[in-house]
């Protein structure tokens, strides 16, 4: 049951679909950050399982994995700071009061 | 020698450390700072023309350099030098910040360099959120109202999604061929295309690339990011990082060549939509970026028809229509910058009697919009003759037909814009002082946008050439 493809690709795509709900559904946007680390998670998954169990080359997948692990962490780092600097002018870090360009 | 290879890469990484350094500085002196960048940026176009004629691979293959890679790097170098140009002015940027300004928009470039040489799936990715980050950052550095924090916020979350679903693209396309080399998931695609799994990962990483280029139904984030980020990084948004997506989209299309119709089909539905969509929402826009910015989603869908067609003339077109597109969308955004000396956002009735508060570059914008336009002579028109006839050729007729219609359309509102410069009076408006540098500036956009569209051939003889290395 553990031991196949299969059972990492559905859990991939359900975490992926998890992501993507919280993205559309949540209003704070530190919710909406964990929700794209939840989505960015979900595509490591589908590298490690297809490694594990479907490519002639080992270690190709890993590599995906690490580099998208670098990558989330620089997104985090983009992500939060701009955060912070929202929460300063707004005081408030609710996507619902950012709604002035309009058109 | 291969470090030469990798030369125009090299040498813009050492320009942002250049810039790192000039960033932790105490003592700011924004003179020096734009001095030093746009230095290091003419000397990029001179190194990325040296590098012109290149050919190699790199990091086990991952990399590879050829002239379709440096043509498209030439131009970006030179995007990097002209927006350096227009930036003398950072009177919405705070000065502290001026040389991280610089220093994102180098990282960015270097990003973009990357991407149009890279020939790994992993390989794009990375270079890809290089590009994209430093934009991030760049959009809400704006000071003023809360306007570019929220338009940051947008491009930032939007943006982190789409790549969500492009990796989850990638990785799908890499459990089906095994492979993150773009030419061996090439060799791989007719069986690719018969699995549901391959299917979905193309589309899905298709998708993320359409956001970057603002095709319908990925756009939405343009009008607002144009209209909240300072005007200089709109101009880098609108034409350098423009021109890279389509550089990335051409060698990833030729991946779907085999699949065949469904796939044009879906193309030509997208370019319909995009151009269709971009030019009536451009109608009624008053701010002039937010009105470039639903123009560019129409022209979007020019670069699509051109490339769809999966022909050599097409490719050879839409290389030609990007590379154009850069010039006279920057001529535009130029005088949106001079004319806006503090900053602000320009709405069409601020430029008013350009004619007489300052004739130079009212024609400029002239003639960038007829070019955008597609009126003759221009290099507008030369693109757009050349996308229409590629398509015409491969039968597309239908295609053509709604292109035509469309730059009909799009001549309506910019056409608005030359009236509002050209007839309406503006007597109360200031006149519009500018320097030396542009002043040369201009007059050497008016003469490429009209030398290149009478004489087209060796640009286009260029393009013809780099375009066989990609088709294979």
């Amino acid at each position: 049951m553990i031991n196949n493809i299969e059972t990492y690709l559905y859990i991939a795509v359900f975490l992926f679909a998890i992501g993507l709900y919280g993205v559309l559904a949540r209003r704070s946007l530190i919710a909406v950050l964990i929700s794209v680390e939840l989505m960015l998670n979900a595509a490591m998954i589908n590298f490690m399982a297809f490694n594990r169990f479907l490519a002639p080359h080992p270690a190709v997948g890993q590599i995906c994995a690490l580099f998208i692990m670098a990558v989330a962490a620089a997104e985090a780092a983009i992500g939060l700071s701009i955060i912070v600097a929202i929460y300063r002018k707004m005081k408030t870090i609710n996507v619902e009061h950012a709604t002035e360009l309009r058109g | 020698m291969k470090v030469l290879l990798f030369g125009p890469e090299l040498y813009f990484l050492g320009m942002a450390l250049v810039l790192f350094i000039l960033s932790l500085r105490r003592q700011v002196n924004i003179r020096i700072d734009h001095q030093v960048a746009l230095g290091f940026a003419a000397g990029g176009v001179v190194v990325a023309s040296a590098c012109l004629f290149q050919q190699g691979e790199l990091f086990f293959a991952a990399y590879r350099v050829d002239l379709f890679s440096q043509i498209f790097k030439v131009a970006l170098a030179l995007g990097l030098f002209l927006v350096l140009m227009i930036s003398h002015n950072l009177a919405h940027i705070d000065d502290r910040y001026h040389a991280e300004f610089y220093l994102f928009l180098t990282t960015c470039t270097l990003g973009l360099m990357m991407l149009v040489s890279a020939v790994e799936l992993l390989t794009i990715y990375v270079s890809l959120e290089l590009s994209s980050y430093s934009l991030y950052i760049l959009v809400p550095l704006r000071r003023g109202d809360d306007m570019d924090i929220e338009a940051g916020v947008k491009y930032l979350f939007i943006g982190a999604v789409s790549s969500c679903f492009m990796l989850f693209g990638l990785s799908y396309i890499f459990g089906a061929t095994h492979s993150t080399y773009v030419n061996e998931v090439m060799a791989k695609m007719p069986e690719l295309v018969q699995s549901p799994i391959g299917i979905m990962g193309l589309l899905l990483t298709l998708a993320g690339f359409f956001f970057k280029l603002s095709v319908f139904p990925f756009h939405f984030w343009a009008p607002d990011v144009y209209q909240g980020a300072a005007n200089q990084v709109t101009t880098f948004i609108a034409t350098v990082s423009k021109a890279a997506a389509v550089a990335v989209l051409l060698r990833l299309v030729a991946l779907g060549e085999v699949y065949g119709f469904g796939f044009t089909q879906a193309l030509w539905i997208l370019s319909i939509v995009s151009m269709t969509l971009g030019n009536l929402v451009a109608i009624v826009q008053k701010d002039f970026k937010r009105m470039l910015a639903y123009s560019s989603i129409a022209h979007a869908g020019y670069v699509l028809m051109g490339i769809l067609t999966l022909s050599e003339a097409g490719y050879t077109a839409a290389i030609y229509y990007a590379v154009a597109y850069l010039i006279m969308n920057f001529t535009c955004f130029m005088v949106i910058s001079e004319v806006a000396n503090d900053g602000r956002n320009l709405q069409i009735v601020e430029l008013a009697g350009l004619y007489h508060r300052n004739p130079l570059l009212g024609l400029a914008l002239m003639l960038g919009l007829f070019a955008l336009a597609g009126v003759p002579p221009s290099i507008g028109f030369t693109g757009k003759l050349l996308v229409f006839t590629s398509a015409m050729k491969e039968g597309y007729f239908w295609l053509v037909l709604v292109g035509a219609v469309n730059g009909t359309i799009s001549l309506y509102y910019y056409l608005k814009v030359v009236y509002a410069a050209y007839f309406l009076e503006g007597k109360e408006l200031p006149a519009v002082h500018i320097g030396l540098s542009t002043r040369a500036l201009s007059y050497a956009l008016i003469l490429i946008i009209i030398g290149f569209g009478v004489f087209p051939d060796r640009v286009v003889e260029l393009a013809r050439v780099a375009v066989k290395g990609v088709l294979l």
